[in-house]
């Protein structure tokens, strides 16, 4: 039994492949303590109720609301944000394919919508596009980019497929 | 949300001893963390479960499905036992939320969702949270009850409970004196005056599996059908569960249950009374639509939901009745 | 030389004349037929990369050293006299830098009934009373929750039929009664009595559209922030120039001495233009603490004060011939303001412009309620009032028993009946002509006789369409500058601002195409207002229409300015100069790049300023367009599911078919969230906003969209002004929820007549249908 709190309690927390300390009361969530205690503010704080998805992160592959996670509880786990997705400063494909087909306006939903498509695509390399439909259902965008984000993804699958196996990537 | 001290624990049986009224578990933390953030609960203490790794499985055996209390949601629609032979259950976890709330809320925690009335949810000091008056009756009542079952006009609002009924599912509970088995359909009850809740769990008591009897026809089929008023990611404004022995049009031990029309899912019996072993046609399907609703006495801005609860049970009667095979 | 001119500004539909200074020589339009290289072609946004990999800072992600965070108070009464408010318990907290009341609020008057930065009079449930100011936002909100506040409570009305009555509670004191202005306001051509006399035909109709809420993802707020006496303001905004000149202004600095910086914000919609007691009190808190103050709402608040498109009641009568002919068009509209109205939204404009008619006459009353203010919200009124019109078009055409779009095709307007101008272009039939072909509009009328056979299925389809007019052709003032770097990359700057419209893409292509460049060699900053000269705010669709004449302006400047200098240096007459690609030629003769030319030169940096010309006198500048929809009702749920959209609208030249596709796909779905989901649910007699929040405010998800087909119609309107590109913000969410309306009227065969169409309203229908 571990007992921590009321009070800030210093925790080690895997980033994006870093590690990270940071002092937090148990209370906090992943999203608050991303942004205000590590400055990665990718994540964005929208609805703050697990209503929208513009916070999603990943957390060991799976994608969650950082919103209704507390950070606390993350310790030990592998979490990634939109800042860990691209490698060494050149956008992952799936990042690519959102800028190709416009699938964002503001851009504030964007990261969420992305990191969702990416732990859609680990579980489900090809999907159908009724299964991007209800796979990037938890991300609602208000700026209603959603036709270009189901075409992303599908794109994105469709590369990733061409790009895994080399050689046998039929051209349309 | 008020501060807490965040207790981590390696086994179910070790939060017995540390639960009370102001101590309590955290799972998934969907329901609990909106909850604490609004102020409407404040613990003292937390006691996350999560690392008791020992409350997530699915477990499929000769008497049926065992279910950990930590199974999410996701595991449940994904299952393909539970998609097979238990498929109510997993088109309701599916329809359930969004994928990143079914990634993370467990099947324990939503069967103890609390109810998603705005006034509960709200500012307001309603009856469910110990005031004098339910706000809902007056008030904005489109997502609220038909049925009446207490003082409180909030429906019940997660989806796999409702299949769970119909399935005969039992809960396993751990408490001070040791364990209790206890039907879901027993378990969910209206709120009363000394009890304003919408279930029998005690204050130091712990949900630990699910346990969903098999059937012992092997013709049982099983749907559950929801009406939202978006395309996804909405409660239900009503939806139906339905198990039956299914051959050609005749359906044999049928249960029919209703969600989101009272503090509780509540079982047709009238209805499964009525289409039990009889060739099921459109007009006795009509029937079993009108008897689901006969005693509902709508509110002010719900009455919908009457004529959508006949159409949902009609459709799930129908729909099963076409899965014969 | 600048040139001082006057000119006609149409935002919205409220008209202004404006000052502006021009400078250079206004540039001869880009022709319909202009070889053009890179504006016009489908261009990925050149901040895509920003927006998608986290990198771009909205003015939420402001984190600056030694910030801190404040939080809104607000109030839980609906109308009310504030007496105490204890805050000892909430000073106590540790973190607690300040608390700001109404008691220690500065004394500076906001907004149009001239209240103060923290009002003590409460009318409405969610104003901001006071303001907590912690180390932490956790902190904040825990002293938040103990300041005690001692309400006098009045009585109040948020329902806007019950605060029309006579005898109604009102809800600012100091006005004869609930009406903005204190009556309707009338608008009138021709003889409306005489135009139904004249009828053969009167079709009337009742509709209801509800209160819908913005929800802009990033909610409204700002970062103050001082270093000695400058102030800079980030703020989520769309017109940073405008929260300078509020933000001086109502703090008494030298515009010199402040910034105000928007450089990606998260949604707005029209709701976030400046004004905002937020801005003063931010800077206000930000000087006594002597560190940077966050300032943002949260959900609730931002759902509860920011702003909502307010829920209307309007009764269209419209009187015709036999033929369809319209001779009178009467039009009756309430529009919910909420506490504070300082405009009426033009409900009655689609009435009054959309089809000929000599005689029109229109009442339009803004009522005030104990809730939360309107604000602008994407085309507001027009998406409203063209709900009720193309209702009544469609119940004339069943009347007169007509086919819908041929009633529509029969009063196409010949000129802007606002002002008896022509129009500069107006292409409407060329819009009904192609989205007819491609939603299949024949089928609506077989469908008609089909309709008995079909209507024992689970599923009935429909469809229906609704036309669309609006401005959007922009005007002065707005300015950009151009910077040519010693490495041949060019940089312009301008203080318009991107709200994901894709403004910043657009501008480069057009700085591109004139200089010359490859769009790669071009960057664009905005919003900042010490990164370039002014830009109008962005609303009413006028940001392409001003803007990219402005720029195109400021790199004409920039290029003959090269041109010069490379005519000087290689002696070649400047006239023979062409810049294509990057690279620079006299005639076909390649001379060098324009890189190795400013290479060259070492550390020197060519200029270009430039600025949208005057707004044509003789012709309206309006665009145009039409949506069909199709649906499918399913009879067992009442849900209505959009199958196919199709979108033909007119904006002029289009400068970037993929950002104008986002932008039409993007009306039409939040005019289908209006049309389907969105409404705010208010209990009138608590005076509650149930729902300020995105659980049960249910804006449309990805499982909701369905197939959308934007044809491009792609006409410059050469008359506009010199790109003959126009405005595409507003004019996709016009027709959206009218024409979906207009569809479940044909599936189901009886009018749903209030908005949204939701399941339960369609069971109820269905119910009436049956018994």
């Amino acid at each position: 039994m571990i007992e921590h709190g009321p009070q800030k309690t210093a925790i080690m927390l895997d980033v994006n492949g870093l590690t990270q300390y940071v002092e937090i009361e148990p209370r906090r969530t992943l999203l608050d303590t991303l942004r205000i205690d590590l400055g990665l503010t990718g994540a964005k704080l929208v609805c703050n109720m697990g209503n929208c998805g513009a916070c999603t992160v990943l957390v060991d592959g799976v994608a969650v609301y950082s919103c209704l996670t507390l950070a606390i509880e993350c310790e030990g786990k592998r979490i990634t944000t939109i800042e860990g997705l691209s490698e060494e400063g050149s956008l992952h494909p799936l990042q690519q394919a959102f800028v190709q087909h416009d699938a964002l306006q503001c851009g504030f939903c964007t990261p969420g919508q992305v990191l969702a498509a990416h732990a859609l695509l680990e579980r489900n390399p090809q999907p159908t596009e009724a299964e991007v439909v209800e796979g990037m259902s938890g991300n609602l965008c208000r700026c209603g980019a959603y036709r270009g984000i189901v075409e992303a993804v599908l794109t994105a699958a469709k590369e990733q497929a061409v790009t895994s196996k080399p050689g046998s990537g039929k051209t349309a | 949300m008020q501060p807490f001290i965040h207790i981590d624990i390696a086994s179910a049986e070790e939060v017995i001893p540390l639960l009370d009224a102001r101590t309590r578990p955290l799972a998934g933390g969907t329901d609990m963390l909106p909850l604490m953030k609004e102020g409407i609960v404040a613990p003292e203490r937390l006691i996350n479960l999560k690392r008791a790794t020992n409350l997530r499985y699915i477990r499929v055996a000769d008497d049926g499905l065992h279910i950990g209390a930590l199974t999410t949601l996701d595991d449940l629609e994904r299952h393909p036992d539970v998609r097979r032979d238990y498929t109510a259950l997993a088109q309701a976890s599916a329809l359930a939320a969004s994928p990143q709330l079914r990634n993370m809320a467990t099947i324990g925690g939503n069967i103890l969702q609390q109810v998603r009335c705005w006034y509960y949810r709200g500012d307001f000091h309603c009856w469910l949270k110990g005031g004098d008056l339910c706000h809902a009756r007056d008030g904005r009542n489109e997502y609220h009850a038909i049925v009446e079952q207490s003082p409180c006009v909030a429906v019940y609002p997660s989806d796999p409970p409702a299949a769970l009924i119909a399935l005969d599912a039992r809960l396993r509970i751990i408490g001070p004196q040791g364990e209790r088995l206890v039907s879901v359909a027993e378990f969910l009850q209206p709120p009363t005056a000394q009890r304003r809740s919408l279930h029998g769990l005690g204050p130091n008591e712990l949900i630990i599996e699910v346990h969903v009897p098999k059937s012992a026809a092997p013709a049982q089929r099983s749907i559950y059908l929801k009406a939202m008023d978006r395309a996804t990611w909405a409660y239900a404004l009503v939806s139906v569960a339905v198990t039956a022995e299914v051959a050609a049009d005749v359906l044999r031990n049928v249960r029919i249950v209703v969600g989101a029309v009272a503090n509780t899912p509540m079982r047709a019996t009238t209805a499964e009374a009525l289409i039990e072993g009889q060739s099921l046609t459109e007009e006795l399907i009509r029937e079993a639509g009108r008897a689901a609703v006969a005693d509902a006495a709508p509110l002010e801005h719900n009455g919908y939901k009457l004529p959508l609860t006949r159409n949902l049970v009609g459709q799930a009667l129908r729909d099963l009745r076409g899965s014969s095979s | 030389m600048p040139k001082v001119i006057k000119t006609t500004i149409n935002v919205e539909g409220r008209v202004s004349e404006k000052f502006a200074i021009v400078e250079g020589v206004e540039l001869p339009p880009w022709g319909e037929n202009e070889e053009l290289g890179i504006v016009g072609y489908p261009t990925p946004r050149i901040d895509g990369a920003a927006r998608v990999s986290g990198e771009a800072r909205y003015t939420y992600d402001v984190q600056l050293n030694g910030m801190v965070y404040a939080r809104m108070v607000r109030a839980k009464a609906v109308s009310a006299m504030i007496g105490r408010v204890d805050v000892a318990k909430a000073k106590a907290v540790r973190g607690v830098l300040e608390i700001m009341t109404p008691e220690n609020a500065p004394e500076i008057k906001m907004g149009s009934d001239q209240t103060h930065l923290l009002s003590s009079e409460v009318r409405f449930a969610g104003q901001p009373i006071a303001v907590v100011v912690a180390l932490d936002p956790y902190v904040a909100a825990d002293a938040a929750a103990l300041i005690e506040v001692h309400y006098e409570e009045r009585p109040f009305v948020a329902d806007p039929e019950a605060a029309l009555a006579e005898d109604a509670v009102k809800v600012q004191a100091n006005k004869p009664n609930n009406l903005l202005n204190g009556k309707p306001r009338i608008k009138e051509r021709g003889d409306i009595q005489a135009g139904f006399a004249e009828a053969e035909v009167v079709a009337e109709v009742r509709v209801t559209t509800p209160t819908a809420l913005h929800n802009a993802f990033e909610t409204h707020g700002c970062v103050a922030h001082w270093e000695g006496d400058q102030l800079t303001i980030y703020e989520s905004t769309q017109h940073a120039f405008g929260v300078r000149e509020f933000a001086a202004k109502k703090l008494e600095l030298p515009l010199s001495k402040v910034r105000a910086v928007g450089t990606y914000m998260g949604g707005g919609f029209g709701a976030k233009f400046p004004g905002n007691a937020y801005t003063i009190i931010a800077a206000t808190l930000a000087k006594r603490l002597r560190r940077p103050v966050h300032l943002m709402y949260d959900r609730e608040g931002e759902n509860l004060e920011a702003g909502n498109r307010g829920r209307t009641i309007q009764r269209v009568k419209l009187g015709a011939k036999r033929d369809g002919t319209l001779t009178a068009i009467e039009y009756n509209g309430i529009s919910e303001g909420g506490a504070a109205m300082s405009w009426i939204p033009m409900l009655e404009g689609p009435a009054s412009m959309m089809y000929r008619c000599p005689n029109f006459r229109s009442e339009t009353t803004g009522v005030l309620t104990n809730l939360g203010p309107m604000a602008a919200f994407r085309a507001p009124g027009f998406v409203e009032g063209m709900v009720g019109l193309e209702a009544a078009m469609d119940e004339l055409a069943a009347k007169v028993d007509m086919d819908p779009l041929e009633l529509r095709r029969k009063n196409i307007p010949d000129t802007d009946q606002l002002d008896d101008k022509p129009f500069s272009s107006f292409p409407v039939a060329e819009c009904y002509r192609r989205g007819a072909a491609a939603i299949g509009w024949e089928r609506r009328n077989q469908r008609d006789q089909a309709t008995a056979a079909q209507s024992n299925g689970r599923y009935r389809r429909g469809i229906g369409m609704s036309s669309q007019i609006w401005w959007g052709g922009g005007g002065p003032p707005a300015y950009a500058e151009m910077l040519l770097n010693s490495d041949g990359t060019a940089t312009v700057m301008t203080g318009t601002q991107d709200l994901g419209t894709g403004t910043r893409t657009i501008l480069a292509q057009v700085a591109a195409e004139e200089l010359g460049l490859p769009l790669e060699h071009v960057n664009v900053t905005v919003g900042d207002t010490l990164q370039g000269p002014f830009g109008p705010g962005s609303g009413g669709s006028i940001t392409t229409g001003s803007m990219t004449p402005a720029v195109r302006s400021a790199a004409n400047d920039l290029r003959n300015n090269l041109c010069d200098i490379v005519a000087q240096m290689r002696d070649v007459p400047q006239e023979e100069i062409e810049i294509r690609g990057g690279v620079i030629y006299r005639r076909d003769e390649e001379l060098a790049s324009v890189k190795d030319v400013m290479g060259k030169l070492g550390d020197v940096m060519l200029t270009g300023t430039g600025s949208r010309g005057p707004n044509p006198d003789d012709v309206s500048v309006v665009t145009s367009g039409v949506q069909f929809a199709e649906v499918e009702v399913d009879t067992v749920t009442g849900q209505v599911k959009v199958l196919k959209i199709v979108a033909a609208h007119d904006s002029g030249r289009i400068m970037n078919p993929q950002t104008f596709n986002s932008q039409i796909y993007g009306g039409i779905i939040q005019g289908l969230g209006l049309a389907l989901t969105e409404q705010r649910v208010v209990d009138t007699g608590r005076g509650a906003v149930l729902n300020p929040n995105l659980e049960f405010y249910k804006v449309p998800t990805v499982a909701d969209v369905p197939e959308i087909e934007n044809i491009l119609i792609d006409i410059p309107d050469v008359k506009a002004n010199s790109t003959g590109a126009k405005g595409a913000g507003e004019p996709g969410i016009i027709p959206t929820a009218a024409a979906i309306a207009n569809a479940v009227a044909n599936a189901l065969g009886v009018r749903i007549a209030d908005l949204p169409i939701t399941p339960g309203r369609v069971l109820e229908a269905l119910e009436r249908e049956s018994s």
